[in-house]
């Protein structure tokens, strides 16, 4: 009863920190925060492919780069940013659809292979398609979006705009995941050939968890391209896919609140470590690896550690009072 | 007495910060590739910025006030960058350096226009000056200032009809690709081979192949350094005997080495390297060279030069005024006489391109000989 209270004094004071500290936060600081919460976003949705269903993906930065594309391409063209938005979702929401057939038929290693290719394809085709995507020179001349005559443009307002994509991919999430539909994804990770015997339809799930997870990779691109205002491919490449699978495993694969910590390590992290100018991103990378030996779990991994612990801890001191017990009668 | 020696101590004290308001060092932020593929660039870049800083440091500063740089990582990313330039303007910095990609530019440069803060930066691509920002400036001779001259030389000295054009895809690569193609067309020289490759490429063999079958009377070859030797090595192996064009990254002391005997032949247009035939260039690289251990590339030469540009012009205008600074670089000549850090006389036009004196180099017996200088384009 305390803890669950505690847990939600938590909650609260992050969700208000979240809202209150960008306010003092100069426009570089409100920008990386705004880059956190889009990152947050691609990570969840591999967090749902690779955490829940178990499907191992390295295409994810690829789809941030299609739903940036899509958003760039049409907003450029004029059609605003609401209707890219929705095209982004579809079309990558399709696309990870497309992609899961080879799921069906490879698994681990295999299926890195194959997504990795996919993530070089999609590079080639932003970097070679220059009709459509200006090539290496890349796409400029959009504008941050507006709604109800309220303005996105500035840094903080934007931010907030960021930030309430993150909240409604968040309860998104929360309610999938407790859905039937979460508890089918988590069976295929844990025993395809089990969760086959009970009656899930494993083919449409590994769909469906690709999908899923790439439609809000193509959220958080859709997002990505007014953050940055310039697209071009470089962002998009393997490193990206690479970047947003670190974090989900650094925060926690499988755990809900993984992404945001792992996004806060992949995004902010190195930011607050400049301060060691050139050995920046060595403290980095030794510290993900220092971090990863300790805890293959990831972050989150070791807080379910410690609350076990200490659960078998309290449960084996019940039952030695318990023996104590029989033995005095 | 002791009292009035301490309060002499403490009063200069107080004063001490007040004097050293108006003497307080100038700041310039440096964004560049430290890490990730553009690391050699970025590198190269601060390297010469740090020397060409510690040098005026040493001598009194700018206008009596020292210098002080910052260099902030991009790790190579558009998205990085901008968030830096952000971050180096909220610190109001009386310049910004870098970055040295074109694309980190050009996502960059709006933020330092609205600002209204002079960027002195690395990008080669044609168009980042013809975007009218009004606070952009090259520290290199742009794509639009060097193809021409290139063209007109495979043109008009080689005769040549048919040109393949080995180019690296990336922003560097394809701007001179564009550049050189539209001004041989121009001349009526016929692209017979138009063949793109990767950067980091470690195998030129299909690429020669494809050149030779199309049987030019000259090759142009824009590739970063390590390629271009492998470009070289393959091309002699294969037997190419055509004159092979390229630019600085071509026919550089770096390239020499990578390709031995593969680079004799090879010709190009220089801008500017520390093999140049010119002593404040010569006597930069041997400084360079002392203080790093080994030989700066262009890249090198235009963080060195950016320093002494907003030198220049912060001098022409007398005070350290940053709203001022971009108008002072803008029509700005300097000449090396009086400023030898300039390495040679230079003009800075309205749109931030650089004018300057260039080369026609040669590479013989593993030695780039320079044939000709090339005078200014607005000569």
């Amino acid at each position: 009863m305390s803890r669950s209270l505690l847990l939600k004094a938590l909650g609260l004071v992050v969700i208000a920190a979240l809202i209150f500290v960008p306010l003092t936060l100069n426009r570089y600081g409100i920008y990386i925060m705004s880059l956190w919460a889009i990152m947050t976003i691609a990570a969840m949705g591999l967090n749902l492919t690779l955490g829940y269903a178990g499907q191992v993906s390295l295409a994810q930065g690829a789809f941030v780069g299609l739903g940036a594309y899509t958003v760039a391409i049409m907003m450029t063209a004029g059609f605003g940013f609401w209707l890219p938005l929705v095209l982004a979702i579809i079309i990558t929401f399709a696309v990870g659809w497309l992609l899961g057939y080879p799921a069906l038929r490879v698994q681990h290693h295999y299926l890195a292979f194959v997504t990795l290719a996919f993530s070089t394809l999609v590079f080639l085709v932003f970097r070679n398609e220059e009709w459509l995507t200006k090539g290496i020179y890349g796409i400029m001349g959009f504008k941050r979006p507006s709604a109800f005559g309220v303005s996105f443009q500035k840094p903080i307002e934007f931010y907030y705009f960021t930030l309430g994509a993150l909240a409604l991919a968040s309860a998104f999430m929360a309610w999938l995941v407790r859905s039937p539909w979460g508890r089918a994804f988590v069976a295929l990770r844990e025993n395809p050939i089990r969760a086959l015997s009970l009656g899930v339809d494993t083919r449409r799930y590994t769909l469906m968890a690709f999908a899923i997870g790439s439609a809000m990779g193509g959220f958080a691109g859709a997002l990505y391209a007014p953050l940055v205002e310039f697209i071009d491919p470089t962002p998009f490449t393997l490193a990206l896919s690479l970047n947003l699978l670190m974090m989900v495993i650094v925060g926690g694969s499988g755990f809900f609140f993984g992404p945001f910590l792992g996004a806060a390590i992949g995004v902010l992290l190195p930011e607050w470590l400049r301060f060691a100018h050139g050995w920046y991103l060595i403290i980095y990378a030794l510290f993900v690896m220092l971090l990863l030996i300790k805890t293959p779990t990831g972050i989150l991994g070791i807080v379910e550690n410690m609350i076990a612990a200490r659960k078998t801890r309290a449960a084996s001191a019940a039952r030695a009072a318990a023996s104590a017990g029989l033995d005095k009668a | 007495m002791k009292l009035f020696a301490a309060t002499l101590l403490v009063s200069a004290a107080f004063a001490a910060p007040a004097f050293a308001q108006n003497n307080a060092p100038i700041k310039i932020i440096n964004v560049g590739e430290l890490s990730g593929p553009g690391a050699t660039v970025g590198t190269n870049f601060k390297n010469s910025a740090d020397l060409a800083v510690a040098e005026i440091n040493a001598k009194g500063g700018i206008l009596g006030r020292k210098i002080e740089i910052v260099h902030l990582d991009t790790q190579s990313n558009p998205g990085v960058a901008r968030a830096l330039v952000q971050k180096a303007i909220d610190e109001n910095p009386y310049a910004i350096m870098g970055p040295g990609y074109s694309g980190s530019v050009k996502v960059s440069a709006p933020l330092a226009a609205q600002a209204g803060i002079a960027q002195v930066m690395g990008g080669e691509a044609a168009e980042l000056t013809q975007l009218g920002f009004g606070t952009l400036f090259r520290t290199s001779f742009g794509q639009q200032s060097s193809m021409p001259k290139i063209a007109k030389y495979i043109a008009d000295n080689l005769k040549a009809k048919n040109v393949a054009v080995i180019w690296v895809n990336n922003d560097f690569g394809k701007g001179g690709r564009d550049m050189v193609t539209k001004e041989l067309t121009a001349r009526g020289v016929k692209i017979a081979a138009d063949i793109s490759t990767e950067a980091g490429q470690a195998d030129f063999a299909a690429d020669v192949v494809k050149a030779k079958n199309a049987n030019p009377d000259a090759i142009f070859i824009y590739l970063n350094e390590e390629e271009s030797a492998r470009a070289l090595r393959e091309l002699k192996r294969q037997g190419v005997t055509v004159p092979l064009v390229g630019e600085t990254t071509l026919i550089g002391q770096k390239v020499i080495e990578l390709a031995g005997d593969a680079a004799n032949g090879a010709r190009g247009h220089i801008g500017l390297t520390v093999d140049a035939p010119n002593d404040n260039l010569k006597a930069y690289g041997k400084k360079f060279q002392e203080k790093y251990n080994y030989i700066p590339d262009h890249n090198g030469i235009k963080g060195y030069l950016g320093v002494y540009m907003i030198k220049a012009a912060t001098e022409k205008m007398g005070k350290v005024d940053q709203k001022g600074l971009p108008d002072a670089l803008k029509g700005l000549t300097i000449l090396a006489a009086q400023e030898p850090g300039i390495l040679m006389d230079l003009t800075i036009d309205k749109n931030g391109d650089l004018d300057r004196d260039s080369f026609l180099a040669f590479v013989e017996n593993g030695k780039q000989i320079v044939k000709e200088t090339l005078p200014k384009m607005s000569k």
